[in-house]
């Protein structure tokens, strides 16, 4: 009874520890497994997904697929301790800023023999096929869509406000937002972005401030070699950017991030919001604003009446320690072709990464037409690869933030703003 | 007087069972002996599902991440984790933002924990009273503590929030202020923001501690006190603050260490902005870790558990030393 019971004891505590080192294998009849984890995840766009991989299943009988979807805040974070660990993960949603990192770790596998001959390159739009390579040609994922700046404004407002259009220019951005901006009304002019991300829409200034002179390949370097810190554009571009703060949005916008900048817009008391085009989903469920009262404008332009499109990407990528890579790649594939593709950007609000939605009629009209309007509009909405990919994006981002909340605070002026700036990327570039 | 005689009760029947004869010391001893091997061979088995889970989920871990916070170990790049000494610490206190890290840790512990316990107290007292419908307010009371930290801040960050929130309003309405305060786009109005959600958070904890101290007072103390003639304020810290000193002591021990290590309020709420000047040790810490720079995170966070340790032991030191005041003043009062 004694010795059973021992052994009962000693085998639980085999099974605890064996249950933690499997694996898994491919099943006894060949089915093989895949565990997808996605990192931007929301419940609509995990329901999607689901039913995008049961119809990849259908096609491919033999191959099952696991879709793991940890929350945004610590989706990243989960999965880098997933590639880490060297298992648990086969296909991944890799994204422009964590892709740099993740591939210096040796944790993505390189997808470019692989995908040499898929019929979908085709299909794709130069901006899609260029996201898809690093700077050394290898292809860590295939996007799935973009993330761009359009300027979200209220019709209603810039025409009591004794305009025609929607401001064209940063200049014509703040001429509009100060007049229309009154707190004692609770009426604001701008959405300024002063909490988490602050640094992106402050960048977008100063590209656009400096779009003739900058470096197609890199959003931060000008075609001389130095930083967009250092042009005399940039200093222009931030006093304005300054200016927007102080004359034309609410005071604690010092802290706003995302969800405030939406909320001020959609409930109705901030006329311009700088935002990705997901955030017309949002904005067209307002109960406080009609789809009359609002649209959105491509990006505002510099002096030069140029501007650059700051695009932000994701894709799917292969981790590197998947033991099912042909079939996880086959998996990417389908996501980033035809009908599994035109529906995930839809209902995502992307940016499409399909040459044929320009002549879908979802594009063309409404909000959407903006964006349709940069896109086929290159040689006044320039395209510039943004360096988001690089090992120390967080770091700079979370460096950058902090300023532009100093600068608001008015804790350091644009100029040693600027200063900072460039210093931080002539020593990240000179190693 | 048991614990005496149940090794004789249990090693009888086994003797009987061998058949040996009574006053064989030497082989009994032998087979108890042999018998206690095994016995602690099962033991041993039964305990090893939990020591290996221990041992490998927690204790491993600490150790592994222990070492990281001696090596260039950043996220980014893990192709050189050579080791690096005492950088990492080194770093942590050259860095601009240590010294108003360190001040907004020792405000946020304090001015927390002060106002949570003077009205936790008074919330318990109140509810140790038997009034109609005391279930129902005990649970709602006690609610905010069932609510996710992170989830509060969230909560809180809209509430203060200058334009939107329901703060400013009713501070509007009610003449206090003239124009919106803006609470979070100022380091001193957001420090004081994050404070009041963290009261709000955890004066329940106390409320639920010391009121179940509070029931275990004898109510014949009480009435031998009214018969002697002790007001309200003399019965209060003669009689029920020395009754639950021990339960006192050992919550603000265990409030101090965990509002300490609670950075989910403030990042929910400030992310530690505006200009870094809201946060505290561990938010600090999250900041570090998003930057990919788990070496000096976890420099800071053997830091935390040092400093904490530290804490721990001067504080149950001094209330070893109050129990037993305690017990003498528990024997002065029943006599």
């Amino acid at each position: 009874m004694r010795r059973r019971t021992a052994a009962l004891a000693a085998g639980t505590a085999a099974v605890m520890v064996l249950t933690g080192c499997s694996t898994m294998s491919p099943g006894a009849d060949g089915t093989v497994t895949l565990s997808m984890v996605e990192s931007l995840t929301n419940p609509a766009r995990t329901d999607l997904l689901e039913k995008l991989i049961a119809d990849f299943e259908q096609q491919n009988p033999k191959i099952k697929v696991n879709l793991v979807s940890p929350p945004t805040e610590q989706a990243d974070q989960k999965i880098q301790q997933m590639l880490q660990s060297g298992s648990g993960v086969d296909v991944l949603e890799v994204r422009d800023i964590t892709v740099g990192p993740w591939s210096n770790n040796g944790w993505l596998y390189d997808m470019k023999k692989d995908l040499a001959g898929w019929k979908g390159w085709d299909a794709l739009t130069d901006n899609a096929v260029a996201a898809s390579e690093d700077d050394k040609g290898r292809t860590y994922f295939v996007p799935y869509g973009f993330y761009g700046l359009s300027l979200f404004h209220r019709t209603d407002l810039i025409e009591q406000a004794g305009f025609d259009e929607p401001p064209a220019t940063w200049d014509e951005l703040l001429e509009q937002a100060a007049r229309i901006h009154d707190p004692a009304e609770r009426r604001y002019g701008y959405a300024f972005r002063g909490g988490a991300n602050a640094h992106s829409n402050a960048t977008a200034a100063i590209e656009a401030y400096v779009a003739e002179k900058i470096d197609p390949a890199n959003g931060y370097r000008l075609k001389d070699g130095s930083t967009i810190f250092s042009a005399p554009e940039a200093l222009d571009a931030m006093e304005t950017y300054l200016k927007l703060f102080r004359q034309a949005s609410p005071k604690s916008s010092v802290a706003w991030g995302y969800p405030e900048m939406v909320e001020g817009f959609s409930n109705g008391s901030t006329a311009f919001l700088l935002q990705d085009p997901e955030v017309i989903a949002t904005v067209s469920e307002s109960k406080s604003i009609d789809k009359d009262q609002w649209s959105t404008a491509p990006l505002m332009a510099g002096p030069s009446g140029k501007t650059v499109q700051p695009l932000a990407t994701a894709g799917w990528g292969v981790a590197d320690g998947s033991k099912h890579k042909a079939e996880a790649v086959k998996l990417v594939e389908f996501l980033s072709e035809g009908e599994a593709s035109t529906a995930f950007t839809k209902k995502n609000s992307l940016v499409p990464i399909l040459k044929s939605a320009a002549q879908d009629e979802f594009y063309r009209t409404g909000p959407w037409a903006s964006y349709v309007t940069m896109t086929e509009n290159p040689d006044t909405y320039l395209v510039v690869t943004q360096p988001r990919g690089v090992a120390w994006w967080a770091e700079w981002q979370q460096r950058a933030d902090t300023d532009v909340q100093k600068m608001v605070l008015g804790k350091l002026s644009p100029k040693e703003l600027l200063a900072g700036w460039d210093a931080y990327w002539t020593e990240k570039w000179k190693k | 007087m048991s614990t005496t005689s149940r090794p004789d009760a249990r090693t009888a029947p086994s003797v009987r069972k061998e058949g040996a004869p009574p006053g064989r010391g030497t082989a009994g001893g032998r087979r108890r002996r042999e018998f206690t091997t095994r016995r602690g061979l099962v033991i041993a088995a039964f305990m090893a599902p939990a020591a290996v889970f221990v041992a490998v989920f927690t204790y491993y871990p600490m150790i592994a991440g222990s070492q990281m916070a001696f090596r260039n170990w950043n996220l980014t790049d893990l192709t050189d984790t050579s080791w690096v000494g005492w950088k990492n610490f080194t770093e942590v206190f050259t860095d601009p933002a240590w010294s108003t890290v360190v001040d907004n840790t020792l405000l946020w512990v304090v001015g927390s924990i002060v106002p949570q316990l003077v009205i936790g107290f008074a919330i318990a007292l109140w509810l140790r009273r038997r009034f109609r419908f005391r279930g129902l307010y005990q649970a709602l009371i006690f609610f905010p503590w069932a609510i996710s930290g992170f989830l509060i801040g969230i909560l809180f960050r809209w509430l203060f929030n200058s334009e939107f929130g329901v703060v400013n309003d009713l501070l509007q309405k009610a003449g206090l202020i003239d124009e919106p305060v803006a609470w979070l786009a100022d380091p001193q109005t957001a420090m004081t923001a994050v404070l009041i959600a963290n009261v709000w958070y955890g004066v329940t904890f106390f409320a639920i501690m010391i009121l179940a101290a509070l029931q275990s007072i004898p109510d014949e103390l009480y009435e031998a006190a009214a018969l002697d003639g002790a007001g309200k304020a003399r019965t209060l810290f003669r009689i029920t603050i020395p009754y639950i000193r021990v339960t006192l002591a050992l919550t603000v021990l265990l409030r101090v260490i965990w509002i300490f290590n609670f950075p989910d309020l403030i990042f929910g709420m400030t992310g530690g902005g505006p200009n870094d000047e809201t946060h505290i040790v561990t938010t600090w810490m999250i900041k570090i870790t998003q930057q990919g720079d788990y070496g000096k995170a976890s420099a800071l966070g053997l830091l935390v558990v040092a400093v904490l340790l530290v804490f721990a032991v001067f504080f149950l030191l001094a209330t070893r030393e109050r129990r037993g005041g305690r017990g003498t003043t528990e024997r002065g009062a029943r006599a």
